[in-house]
C-alpha cells in the first residue's frame, strides 16, 4: 500500500521535473515568463491522447505530442516576438486561455468538458507496460534522457549564448548574434518537452479535461521553478521533489473532505509568495527574475 | 430588432460590471505601473462578504453594504502593504509583481473554495425577477440599476480625478512619477490610495455581480480577465480608456455569440486581448510606456 503510494508519487515528480525544468530553460535562460507552459503541456496530452485512443502506435503518439507542443510553441514566441516583461507574460498568458477555450470547445476533436478518459499505459515494441512500477521504470527513463538533452543544451555553448542574452542583449546583438533566433529555438526546445512530459502524464492519468491545464496549474510549476531557482536545472529537480511530495503528505492529517484541494493550493501560492518576497532565488538560483 | 436591442443590453449589462472591474484595475496600474491580477479577487471577496452578512448573518442589506465596501478596501490596501510593497522596496520587476499578483489570486480563491465550498452560492435579495420590456427585449430592474449606477459612478469618479487633489496627484504620479515626487508628491501614499479606491470600486463590483449573479470561489479569474481585457483595449494606464474598452468587450462579447456557438464567448475576449497585446498593447487610449 505504502509502496504504491511512493511509485505513484514518484511518478508525478519525474513528470514534473521535465515540465519544471523545460519551463526553466526558457524562463531562466532567455529571462521570458511563459505562462503559456502549461497550455503546451495540455496540447502535448491532449495530441498524444487522442492518437493513441485512435490506434495510432504509442512512439508516434509521443513523438508527435512533442513536435507538436514544440510548434505551438514557436507560433507562440513568433507571434509575441515585439513584447517584453509583464506584456510578455500576460500574452502568453492570454494564449493558454485561448488553449483552454479550444480545448473546451472543439467537442468534435476534445471532447468538450466531458475530457478523455480511458488513455491506456503505453505499448512500447511489443511491450506492454501495465502496472505503476514499469511506469515508473518508462517515465524515469524519458526525463533521465530529457533532462540529459536539456541540461547537454544549456551547458553547450548555445546555452552560453541564452545566458548571456538574459544578462544583456544589446550586447549580444552587437556580437552579430541573432537573438531573436536563439530565443525561437530555446522557445521551440522547451515546448518540445513540455509536451513530452504531458504525453507522460496523460498515458498516466488516465483522464484529462481542459480543466487540468489551467491557471492553479501555472502556479504548482512556476512555484517548482522559482522554488528550485531560476536557470538552475538541479534545483528544479529538487525543488519537483519538494513541491509535489509537501501536499501528498497532507493527505495524512486528517482534513475535512474538499478542504485537501484548496489546502495543497493554498500552500503552493503561499510557498510562492513567501519566496518572491524573501528569498528570491530559491534554493540554488544565483540570478533573479527580471 | 427585439434580437438586436437585447444583445446591445446584454452587452451593456455585461460592460457596466467588466466596468467596474477594469476601471479599479486600471487606476491602481495607472500609478503603480503593475498590473494588479488580484484585483479580481477582491472582487469576489467582496461579493463574498456580502453573502456573508446579508444571506448567512441575516443583515439588513442596506447595513451590509457599507461593511462590505470598507472591508473590500482595506482587503487591497493589506495586499498592496503586506505584498506588493515590500516587493517595490526591493525594486522587484512588474514580472514579479505579476506573479505575486496571481499567486495572491489562486491564494484566495482557493482559502474561498475552503471556507464556503465550491458550490454556487445566490444571494437572494429580490424575490422576483420579474423584468420590463424596452422595444421587446426584457432587463430586470436590478441591471437597470447596474447600467446607470456604473455610469453615475464614472461621471462622478471622472469629477473626482479631475478636481480633487487627490485625483489630481493620482493623474500627476500616472504620468510622470519622478517628477511628481520632485515637487513633493508623496508616490506611496498615492500608491496605497489608489489601492484603497481601486479596491472600493472592486467591492462595489462586488455587490452587482453577488445580486446578479451566481457565486463561486474561482470566478475571480474569468473578471480579472475580463476586467483586464477591456483595461487593455482602452489603454491600461487610462481610466476612462479601461471603461470604455470595457463596454467595447462586453458589446463585442454579446454580438458576437450571435454569430458563434455561446462556449466561444470567452474565446472572444481572450482573442480580443491577445490581438490587442501583439498589435496594439498601449489600446485606444492609453500612453506608451518606455521601452515598449
Amino acid at each position: 500500500m505504502i509502496l504504491l503510494f511512493v511509485v505513484h508519487v514518484l511518478i508525478l515528480i519525474s513528470i514534473y521535473i521535465l515540465l519544471a525544468v523545460s519551463l526553466n530553460l526558457v524562463l531562466g535562460y532567455t529571462g521570458r515568463v511563459n505562462l503559456g507552459h502549461v497550455a503546451l503541456f495540455g496540447i502535448g496530452a491532449y495530441t498524444s491522447a487522442l492518437l493513441y485512443i485512435n490506434g495510432i502506435p504509442f512512439v508516434i503518439a509521443f513523438l508527435a505530442s512533442g513536435f507538436f507542443a514544440g510548434f505551438s510553441g514557436f507560433v507562440l514566441i513568433f507571434a509575441t516576438k515585439r513584447l517584453k516583461g509583464d506584456y510578455y507574460a500576460l500574452a502568453t498568458l492570454g494564449f493558454s486561455f485561448i488553449v483552454y477555450s479550444l480545448l473546451l470547445n472543439l467537442t468534435s476533436i476534445t471532447r468538450g468538458p466531458l475530457g478523455i478518459a480511458g488513455i491506456k499505459k503505453p505499448e512500447l515494441f511489443g511491450f506492454a507496460i501495465t502496472n505503476n512500477f514499469s511506469y515508473l521504470t518508462f517515465s524515469s527513463i524519458i526525463v533521465l534522457i530529457s533532462v540529459f538533452i536539456i541540461w547537454r543544451i544549456v551547458s553547450s555553448p548555445f546555452g552560453i549564448l541564452l545566458g548571456a542574452m538574459r544578462d544583456d542583449e544589446t550586447a549580444l546583438k552587437v556580437l552579430g548574434k541573432d537573438t531573436k533566433m536563439l530565443k525561437y529555438k530555446a522557445m521551440g526546445i522547451s515546448a518540445f518537452f513540455a509536451g513530452i512530459s504531458g504525453s507522460l502524464f496523460a498515458h498516466y492519468i488516465s483522464f484529462i479535461d481542459p480543466g487540468t491545464f489551467t491557471i492553479s496549474e501555472i502556479i504548482l510549476v512556476l512555484t517548482i521553478v522559482i522554488v528550485g531557482g531560476i536557470a538552475s536545472t538541479k534545483g528544479s529537480i529538487v525543488a519537483s521533489a519538494i513541491i509535489v511530495v509537501i501536499p501528498e503528505l497532507l493527505r495524512f492529517l486528517p482534513l475535512p473532505g474538499g478542504i485537501a484541494g484548496p489546502m495543497r493550493q493554498i500552500l503552493y501560492s503561499i510557498i510562492l509568495i513567501v519566496l518572491l518576497l524573501y528569498k528570491p532565488r530559491g534554493l540554488f538560483g544565483r540570478i533573479e527574475l527580471e | 430588432m427585439s434580437f438586436v436591442v437585447q444583445l446591445t443590453i446584454n452587452g451593456l449589462i455585461a460592460g457596466s460590471v467588466y466596468a467596474l472591474v477594469a476601471s479599479g484595475f486600471s487606476l491602481i496600474y495607472s500609478t503603480n505601473r503593475f498590473m494588479h491580477f488580484a484585483h479580481g479577487i477582491s472582487v469576489v471577496v467582496a461579493s463574498y462578504i456580502l453573502y456573508t452578512l446579508f444571506s448567512i448573518a441575516q443583515i439588513p442589506f442596506f447595513l451590509s453594504i457599507l461593511p462590505t465596501l470598507f472591508l473590500s478596501a482595506l482587503f487591497g490596501f493589506f495586499v498592496y502593504l503586506l505584498v506588493y510593497s515590500p516587493l517595490q522596496s526591493r525594486n522587484a520587476s512588474n514580472v514579479v509583481l505579476l506573479i505575486a499578483s496571481i499567486g495572491v489570486l489562486i491564494l484566495f480563491q482557493n482559502v474561498l473554495q475552503a471556507v464556503y465550498g465550491a458550490n454556487v452560492k445566490t444571494i437572494n435579495l429580490l424575490e422576483t425577477n420579474k423584468g420590463i420590456e424596452i422595444f421587446g427585449a426584457s432587463v430586470t430592474h436590478l441591471q437597470l440599476v447596474i447600467i446607470f449606477f456604473s455610469l453615475f459612478l464614472f461621471i462622478f469618479f471622472n469629477f473626482f480625478m479631475r478636481k480633487t487633489r487627490l485625483g489630481k496627484e493620482m493623474r500627476a504620479i500616472a504620468d510622470n512619477k519622478e517628477l511628481s515626487r520632485i515637487v513633493g508628491i508623496n508616490d506611496r501614499l498615492i500608491a496605497g490610495a489608489s489601492f484603497v479606491i481601486g479596491s472600493f470600486f472592486a467591492g462595489i463590483a462586488g455587490i452587482f455581480i453577488g445580486l446578479e449573479y451566481n457565486l463561486f470561489p474561482t470566478m475571480g479569474t474569468d473578471l480579472i480577465i475580463k476586467g483586464f481585457t477591456g483595461a487593455v483595449i482602452g489603454g491600461v494606464g487610462s481610466v476612462p480608456g479601461a471603461i470604455i474598452g470595457a463596454y467595447i468587450l462586453g458589446l463585442a462579447e454579446n454580438y458576437g455569440i450571435a454569430f458563434l456557438p455561446s462556449g466561444f464567448k470567452d474565446a472572444i475576449s481572450f482573442v480580443l486581448l491577445f490581438i490587442f497585446l501583439l498589435f496594439k498593447p498601449s489600446g485606444l487610449l492609453g500612453i506608451r510606456r518606455n521601452g515598449e
